[in-house]
């Protein structure tokens, strides 16, 4: 019965995003990429930290997509639409084969390490100037769907849309124990069958696919790229700071940090040209000081409170 | 044929020889006791039977296969599992999850087996309330729970260390009782570490005493209880 | 004594490559020597507190560039010289480290890993966004005459003020080593940073430790922020490569291992001058460090998983 509600609700919503752009202008379709694009590296971002592994490596997957995409595009003559899978199956390879190296690490030794691969991916597209278009980046000849707004809005949201899914999928199916077991307790993990590497692998793997996939969308909407834009540390930071509001270890979390941090990022950024990033710094550092379950974490504690009340009651008719 | 068989097993952590030389066989169906003072190198024993550790020398051979160096979830998806002498629960994952991890991973059940299975292992160990988190459970409930956990690796091993510390002693017979009948029912080879010495008696069929690491005896705990080298290495140990 | 030797062999081996260097491009090696100090001596308070209080600071370059603006408006308002302004800047940024330490780092000191690292993060955002907000991302440099103090030898000319960076290092090498190993206060720093429940129980202050760290730690990343903009332009996200490097050259020395740091900073420094010397490979120098901390990083989990 509440499952079927909570179905029905995402359904409902989601009907009315899908229709947007039916009473929404170019502008906010415009806001509305840019929060779908940073809730879908949120939610990619809080997959692997289900695992524990906290990766500080976002936009070096992001970027790697884009240039993938975009050199598909401009070297192969690819169709734009395949490239954007060609970016993500690249993604994918990429992280497969540094998985390999890097899913031994663990704690922040992991996390600088990504950082430090994206600083690598960054300088080596600004090096190669003949291949990359050096720091001066790569124009494509057109936007994706001859840059239509409402095309373009589709396209990001069906990247949401199969982000959402994949996560979604994550919480309800064996990655679900596999990961929390290994955040838990990697030797209690051990000891019951899970093979770890292979599953942070498989996290890994798919959580860039998803990273890089919203890169390629992402420069084939916007029709050109520079290494300084593709690698920008922001993808990194937005995401984090909206996973960590909303609440990580959920779908549910990110999105609504999402939402919320990126909707109140457009109204500052015309408010405070300069330094209005400093929010998610505070934001961050608020939530990690009182409040590290996030708003979700929030939400529920308050709900199971009150269900927790409802259990005692019944327990004293017994 | 023995379930287990260790020959001349070894482990040194640099410098401190923890597991010297150990040889040793499990049958099926046996409750075998493992003993010996503090430090004398049970868990350590344990840790290389079962994957955690890699020996520094000497063989593991399950069912006649060598597994000296195989992975711990590759050990549990054969057959060999085991509880922890401090707790590891998972505690993002309630009670029912926390067994089902078991089933799911070394058993490759889908979630839905998995937590039938899980759920008749608990009924079995009479733990109950499995939508709780594992911060409600009361120790023996853990202990518990761990236990449910490695019996839903289905194995044909199993070792259970110090799983009576900590408890009662109402909560000790009952699991004193628990553990004869899951040996007895799934024709289970049990290791047993313990240090209450009623416990070793009751449960067990054979004992190994272990003392700085080196396998000093072994028989029914009647006769090993009188060994003098037995008696001098607990005397050594309190003095 | 296997030790030993492999001691003797490097550093057989690292002077026979200096020289080498020094015959081939000696600017190589002496703009190596010049980057490694300033790295080292950014990097060394960084050492300290990562040693001491086990919290990696991802804000620590962030407190260097703070310093920095502060003495860039301190000299810039009263012509005062930057040596001369780094003792107040250090006292003032060591009371800013402290208030730090005692309303974020503290309240997380028991918490995952994840959240101290996540938390520091934000401190680096907030103080990046503040400077941002107050400076605008615009650059700032002040210049004074003795930075320019050149040496010629035979055809050779180079610039000698930036080995100042060196000495610095080298004073806080030996400073530091005095401070942890003769003052009851470094003494109990130490023995805090090896085992802090242990020390607790001998009736050592943990949390009062862990904060005088965080403040001297600080004073000293200050103290590189006053004499930073001596040598280079300010802006902003100045300070956030340092951290990095801070953190790698760390990772290569061996967490606690003070000198040691010098001595990564030395390799990092020369690598990326090699690179530099060559117009074709210029662009390139900025990759030389990431791909040695994960080398560093990779390496040592390897041999972590030997032993
Ligand atoms: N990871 C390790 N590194 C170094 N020494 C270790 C390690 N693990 C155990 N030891 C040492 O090996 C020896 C054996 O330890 P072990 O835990 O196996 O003993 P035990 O018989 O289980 O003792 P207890 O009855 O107290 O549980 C001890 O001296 C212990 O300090
Ligand atoms: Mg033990």
């Amino acid at each position: 019965m509440k499952l079927k509600t909570s179905y029905l609700s995402a359904a409902v919503i989601a009907a009315v995003v899908i229709a947007f752009p039916a009473f929404l202008g170019a502008y906010p379709l415009n806001v509305a990429r840019s929060v779908m694009t940073y809730m879908a590296l949120a939610i990619s971002w809080d997959m692997l930290l289900r695992s524990g592994q906290i990766s500080f490596g976002i936009a070096g997957l992001f970027g790697l997509g884009s240039y993938a995409s975009a050199i598909a595009v401009m070297r192969g003559g690819m169709d734009p639409f395949l490239s954007i899978l060609f970016a993500a199956a690249f993604a994918g390879v990429m992280a497969f084969a540094l998985g390999f190296a890097i899913l031994r690490l663990r704690a922040m030794y992991f996390s600088i390490t990504t950082l430090a691969l994206m600083e690598i991916f960054r300088i080596v597209m600004h090096n190669l100037h003949d291949f990359s278009g050096g720091p001066e980046g790569i124009v494509l000849s057109a936007p994706i769907f001859g840059g239509n707004s409402t095309a373009l809005y589709w396209l990001c949201l069906a990247g949401l849309f199969i982000t959402i899914g994949v996560s979604w999928y994550f919480e309800k199916s064996k990655m679900h124990l596999a990961l929390t077991a290994i955040r838990n307790d990697e030797t209690s993990a051990r000891s019951n069958g899970v093979d770890i590497f292979r599953y942070l692998l498989v996290a890994f793997v798919i959580t860039s696919i998803i990273q890089g996939m919203m890169g390629a969308i992402q420069i084939q909407s916007y029709g050109f790229t520079t290494p300084e834009t593709a690698f920008d540390a922001n993808f990194t930071l937005l995401p984090l700071a909206m996973a960590l509001l909303g609440g990580i270890h959920s779908t549910i979390g990110p999105m609504a940090g999402a939402v919320l941090l990126g909707v109140a990022s457009e109204w500052l950024k015309l408010k405070i040209p300069y330094g209005h990033l400093m929010v998610y710094g505070i934001i961050i550092i608020l939530v990690i000081l009182f409040m590290p379950q996030g708003l979700v974490g929030l939400a529920r504690r308050m709900l199971r409170g009150s269900d927790k009340s409802g259990r005692k009651a019944g327990a004293s008719h017994e | 044929m023995s379930k287990l068989v260790t020959s001349g097993l070894t482990k040194a952590f640099s410098g401190l020889v923890a597991v010297n030389n150990v040889s040793f066989a499990m049958e099926e169906g046996e409750i075998l006791g493992i003993i010996g003072p503090n430090g004398a190198g049970k868990t350590t024993f344990i840790h290389l039977v079962s994957g955690i550790l890699m020996p520094t020398s000497g063989t593991v051979a399950f069912k006649g296969k060598d597994i000296t160096y195989a992975p711990a979830h590759m050990r549990s998806r054969m057959g060999i599992a085991r509880t922890y002498q401090l707790i590891h629960p998972l505690e993002n994952l309630k009670v029912i999850e926390n067994v089902m991890v078991g089933a799911v991973f070394s058993k490759d059940k889908s979630l839905r087996e998995a937590r039938r299975t899980a759920e008749e292992i608990c009924a079995e160990l009479e733990l109950d309330r499995l939508e709780r988190d594992t911060t409600q459970l009361s120790i023996f409930e853990i202990k518990k729970m761990e236990i449910a956990r490695a019996l839903a690796n289905e194995p044909e091993v199993l070792f259970l260390d110090e799983v009576m510390a900590g408890l009662n002693s109402d909560e000790t017979k009952g699991m004193i009782a628990t553990v004869q009948r899951i040996a007895t029912e799934r024709k289970l080879a049990v290791g047993v570490v313990e240090h209450v010495m009623g416990v070793i008696r009751e449960l067990t069929q054979r004992v190994i005493v272990l003392e700085a690491g080196e396998l000093i005896a072994e028989g029914p705990y009647e006769t090993v209880s009188k060994n003098p080298r037995v008696i001098e290495a607990y005397l050594g140990g309190a003095a | 004594m296997a030790n030993k030797r492999n001691a003797t062999m490097n550093v057989a081996l690292i002077t026979a490559v200096a020289a080498a260097i020094l015959v081939w491009r000696p600017t190589v090696l002496i703009n190596g020597l010049q980057s490694a100090g300033l790295y080292a001596s950014i990097a060394i308070p960084m050492g300290l507190i990562l040693g001491i209080v086990h919290i990696v600071n991802l804000a620590h370059g962030e407190f260097m560039m703070v310093a920095a603006y502060i003495t860039y408006m301190l000299c810039a308002a009263t012509g005062m010289d930057p040596f001369v302004a780094m003792v107040p800047v250090a006292l003032v940024t060591a009371a800013f480290g402290f208030v730090i330490y005692k309303l974020t780092i503290r309240q997380a000191l028991k918490a995952p890993e994840l959240n101290q690292l996540i938390l520091t993060f934000g401190l680096a955002i907030s103080m990046t966004q503040l400077a941002n907000l107050l400076f605008t991302s615009q650059t700032r440099k002040l210049s004074f005459d003795y930075v320019s103090a050149s040496l010629d030898i035979g055809d050779l000319s180079f610039g000698v003020y930036k080995f100042v960076y060196i000495g610095i290092a080298l004073l806080m090498i030996v400073g530091l080593k005095l401070f942890l190993t003769r003052t009851t206060t470094g003494k109990a720093a130490l023995a805090v940073g090896q085992n802090p429940r242990g020390a607790a129980i001998v009736g050592i202050d943990v949390d009062r430790t862990y904060g005088l760290v965080f403040a001297l730690a600080s004073a000293l990343v200050g103290m590189m922020g006053a004499v930073f903009i001596t040598s280079a332009s300010i802006f902003p996200a100045v300070g956030s490569p340092y951290t990095m490097k801070s953190f790698c050259l760390i990772a290569m020395a061996g967490i606690g291992n003070i000198p040691g740091i010098l001595g990564a900073s030395i390799l990092l420094g020369v690598s990326e001058n090699i690179l530099k010397a060559f117009r074709g490979t210029r662009g390139w120098a900025d990759i030389v460090f990431f791909v040695l901390i994960i080398t560093v990083i990779l390496g040592r989990s390897i041999r972590g998983k030997k032993a």
